[in-house]
Order: structure tokens, then sequence, then C-alpha cells
């Protein structure tokens, strides 16, 4: 356990309000400001017991834009795909329990004006919460509807100042196998690294993720702040981000490292371009029953497509 | 036709994972995404039982337990009872016997072409694995037989195709099967330890009956 507090010490759970009703406190009670970051800060402190204790609050919504309900909290949490712990889905719940996120720090750097560190408290105050519904398709051809507690990544990349030479933005992930058991194996090159394209990064559905059901993301779902890429496959929706950098060449991801004609730079989901492994043409949604339809990317075609246009995506997959 | 109780215990251990993974889906933690577990813990299985079955040669030849023989057959038989459910699980639960969606699969996938074709190579051992059959056929049921070696190196590529990333456990079934069938050449399948020691022969004996 990274943080023994006794048991008179721990928030009673009538007083641990989520934060998501602490934000909207905050915009309405300007006096409440200064309570407000300090319960926060102690919320954080215990996060790794307290997060998993709580029942999850209803959110603003049980649906999303599509109508499609919510996964439970339980699935959400319990079936991850998270390799540096575990390539069971089940594995990384119990492996990542004491995983520690407190302290931690996010660099932000390469073609920028203003490089920064930004503690993970730091990031969660200066940056407007908000909550996302976001389906999630994996590229096993599964999928969830996530909502999601965050910020548009455009918010953090406006503070930096990203230069002309910035054409893409590369994704870090902690390297540290005494955590994370699962970066001992040699099958992958080590840290978990991912990308996007400027205009995708700046797009306004991309977010950095801190939590999600109202309360701080557990290990296994990236804690403490993760990206959400929605219009693309899961794996581009990289967890426990420690780096951030503006660069002017495509970065090589993990997986397009591991697998080049599985894995391409872009993986927007696409019923139409097949995968040697799984159906990208349906998908089973967890805690549901049948296979539904792959929308083309994802269901947000209206808001991604124009990024694309004049692209084969069958070749940049 | 008469059951050796090793027979019996290969066919108890052989209806464990089924069980278990029967057990776990009535529980409802067959993780959150049950088909596919159930997909993927049926295959293991005919793999893990079809390798098992594949081990029996030797075991015979070289610690001379004859007993195995028998066992052979029936592991052979469950590996391939779990492959049949793996495909079934696979075409009905998964794909909801949609024919349409079924094709695509197997058009655009060639690991399932793969896998498939390792099940079909299997049907006409499981019909001629009585032994009045072995009586008939003579040498040939022999020669027959021999396709279980091709379909075991298929169903490995298929497990190494379908895994995704990481690779190291496909790796171990593979060097696995390769020394089981190395030891199949007939130089070193006539290896033989004279065993003497009486307490082989007694599980030997304990086996057959």
């Amino acid at each position: 356990m990274k943080y023994p507090i006794p048991a008179s010490e721990i928030t009673p759970e009538e007083l641990y309000l989520s934060r998501r009703r602490f934000i909207k406190d905050a915009l309405t009670v300007s006096a409440a400001s200064l309570l407000v970051s300090s319960c926060k800060a102690q919320a954080s402190a215990q996060l790794p017991t307290a997060s998993s204790d709580l029942t999850p609050p209803a959110t603003k919504d049980d649906r999303d834009e599509l109508g499609n309900s919510l996964t439970s909290y339980d699935d959400i949490t319990g079936y991850t795909n998270y390799y540096e712990f575990s390539s069971d889905k089940s594995g990384p719940t119990e492996l990542a329990r004491n995983f520690s996120t407190s302290p931690w720090s996010m660099h932000v750097d390469g073609y920028v004006n203003k490089p920064q560190a930004f503690d993970i408290d730091q990031l969660q105050t200066l940056f407007d919460q908000e909550e996302r519904i976001y389906r999630l398709r994996c590229v096993e051809a599964w999928s969830m509807v996530i909502p999601w507690i965050g910020f548009p990544l455009n918010k953090l990349l406006e503070i930096v100042e990203p230069t002309s030479d910035t054409k893409y933005v590369r994704f870090e992930t902690l390297l540290d196998p005494q955590q994370m058991p699962g970066q001992k194996s040699q099958m992958f090159p080590w840290p978990y690294t991912e990308g996007l394209r400027l205009d995708e990064a700046m797009h306004d559905l991309t977010i950095l993720a801190t939590g999600l059901y109202g309360k701080f993301l557990t290990p296994q779902n990236g804690a403490p702040i993760r990206l959400v890429v929605p219009w693309k496959y899961g794996f581009k929706s990289i967890k426990s981000i420690v780096r951030i950098d503006l660069v002017s060449e495509m970065p090589t991801s993990l997986w397009m490292a591991s697998g080049p004609n599985e894995y391409g730079f872009y993986a927007n989901v696409n019923p139409n371009v097949d995968h040697p492994r799984w159906s990208q043409a349906t998908e089973r949604r967890i805690g549901q029953n049948g296979r539904i339809d792959t929308l083309i990317f994802n269901g947000y075609e209206d808001e991604v497509a124009y990024l694309y246009e004049g692209m084969d995506l069958s070749i940049n997959f | 036709m008469k059951i050796s109780r090793g027979q019996f215990i290969a066919g108890v251990f052989s209806f464990i994972p089924l069980g278990l993974v029967l057990i776990n889906y009535l529980r409802n933690d067959l993780t959150a995404n049950p088909i596919q577990a159930a997909t993927l813990r049926t295959g293991r299985t005919a793999i893990n039982l079809l390798i098992l079955s594949l081990a029996c040669t030797p075991i015979r030849n070289i610690l001379g337990l004859t007993s195995f023989i028998k066992i052979r057959k029936t592991l052979g038989l469950f590996a391939f009872l779990y492959a049949a459910l793996h495909f079934l699980i696979f075409i009905g639960l998964d794909f909801e016997f949609n024919l349409s969606w079924i094709v695509d699969e197997i058009r655009f996938k060639p690991f399932i072409q793969i896998g498939l074709s390792a099940l079909v190579l299997l049907i006409p051992l499981v019909i001629t694995s009585f032994n009045k059959m072995q009586g008939i056929m003579g040498k040939w049921w022999k020669i027959l037989h021999r396709i279980v070696y091709l379909a075991a190196i298929l169903v490995i590529i298929h497990y190494l195709m379908a895994t995704k990333g990481d690779i190291l456990q496909p790796i171990i079934y593979a060097a696995i099967t390769f020394i089981l069938l190395i030891l199949r050449i007939p130089t070193l399948n006539k290896m033989e330890f004279q065993n003497e020691s009486g307490w082989l022969k007694s599980i030997n004996n304990f086996l057959l009956k």
C-alpha cells in the first residue's frame, strides 16, 4: 500500500462528493473554490484505496448521443488491455492495484515555445474538467461506452505554444518495470508510445482523461492521466502518460513497431479496412448480447472525416 | 468396447476445463467478454490435449508404458471435441450462425483457414478411431493417422497467428510440438530404455486394467 491511511482519517463516503460535483460547485459558488482545491488534494492522495471502494455516482446522462447505454463501471474497470501489467484482460485490475500515481509529472516538450512539466494536481486544476461520453472501440472487435472526465488536449497544447515545426504529437507511457511487470517482457519495445497528427491532437474530441464515472481513473484504466481519441481504435488512447513531445516526424507507435502490417499510424475505426485477426465490420458491445455493426470513425464521421479528405484509408490504416 | 483405467482418468481430466468454463459462465465470471473467453479457453484446451496425445507414443517407447496407447486415443478424441466446440462457439455464439459474416471471416482470415483445416483433418481420424477400424485398415490405419502430425503443425501456426503481440506462449507450444515430432523420426522412435523398475510396471498394469 503506497498510502497507508488510518481508517479514522479516511473521508466518509457521504463527504466524498464526486469531483464533478466539486466542479459544478466551483462554477456556481466561487467562494467554495478554496475548499474545493483542498478537498481535491486530499481525495487525490487516497486515490489508490478510496476510488475502488466508492459506488459510481450517476452521470449526467446514461446514454451517448446515439442512444447507446453506458457500459457498467465494473466492466470498464475489470476488463482492460494494459500490457504493461498483463496481457490478460482481468490481470491489470489486480496487478495495478498498488500502482503509484502521486507524485506524477507529465513533461510537455519538443517544438514548443514554453516546454513545461505539469504536476497531476496542477493538470486537474488548470483546466475545467468536463464529462465526455464516448464509445471506445478496441481493435479486438469489442467496445464500450464510457463517461470520461477530462479536458481537451488542445487546451494543454495552447499553453506550451507549438512552433510551426510541429507536425505530430508523440506520447509516452511511464517506463517502470518494477511497478509494471509486463514491461519485463522482451516482446515489446517499451515504453508504450503513441502519436497523433497535430490537427488530430488539436481536435476538440481529443481529450486527456483523468477520471471516469465521476471518479479518478483506476490504474488499470490509465491513471492518473491518459489520452482518449474516440474515433480511433482503443490502443491509440495511450495510458499513464509521462511525456508529450511535439515533433516534426511521424512517430512510430509501439504497435506499429511490433506489427507493422497489422497496426498503422492512423488506426481510425473503419469497418471497411479489415484486420488479419479480428473482424472490423462488426463488434461486440461489452455487457450486451449479439454483434453490432461497426461505424466508420466509430460514429464520429461528421466531426472528423474532414481530417482525412483525399486520403486512401486502406493504405493509411 | 472396454475402457481402461488410464482412459477413464484421462477422460475425467479432459472434462475439467469444460466444467470450469461452464461454472465460470454460470457464476457470471467468465470475464466481461464471455464468448471470447470461451473461444480462447476451448481452443487452448484443444491444443493442450492434442499435444498430450502426441506425447503418448514417446512415453510408451521410452518408459515402456503400453497403457498410454489407449490413453492416446482418449486424449485425441477429446482434443477433437474441444476443437469442434471452439469452432461451434465461433460460428454459433460469436457470429450467430450468420452465414455472410462467417464466410467473410473465413475468407479474409488466413489464421481461421489454417485452424479450420486442422479441424477438418482430424475428422477422418475420429471416424477411424474405433478398434475395429484399426483391424480392418491394417497398416493403412497407421499411415492415415500420421495426418495428426500435420494437424498439430497447423494448430500451432493457427495459435501463433491468433496471438496478439506476446507470442511467448505459442512459441513454447511450438517447441514442445517440435520435440514430440522429432521423437518420431524412425531411429529415435526405436529408442527404448530397458525398464525393469517394478513401480513403472505396476503403474502400467494399473492403467491397463
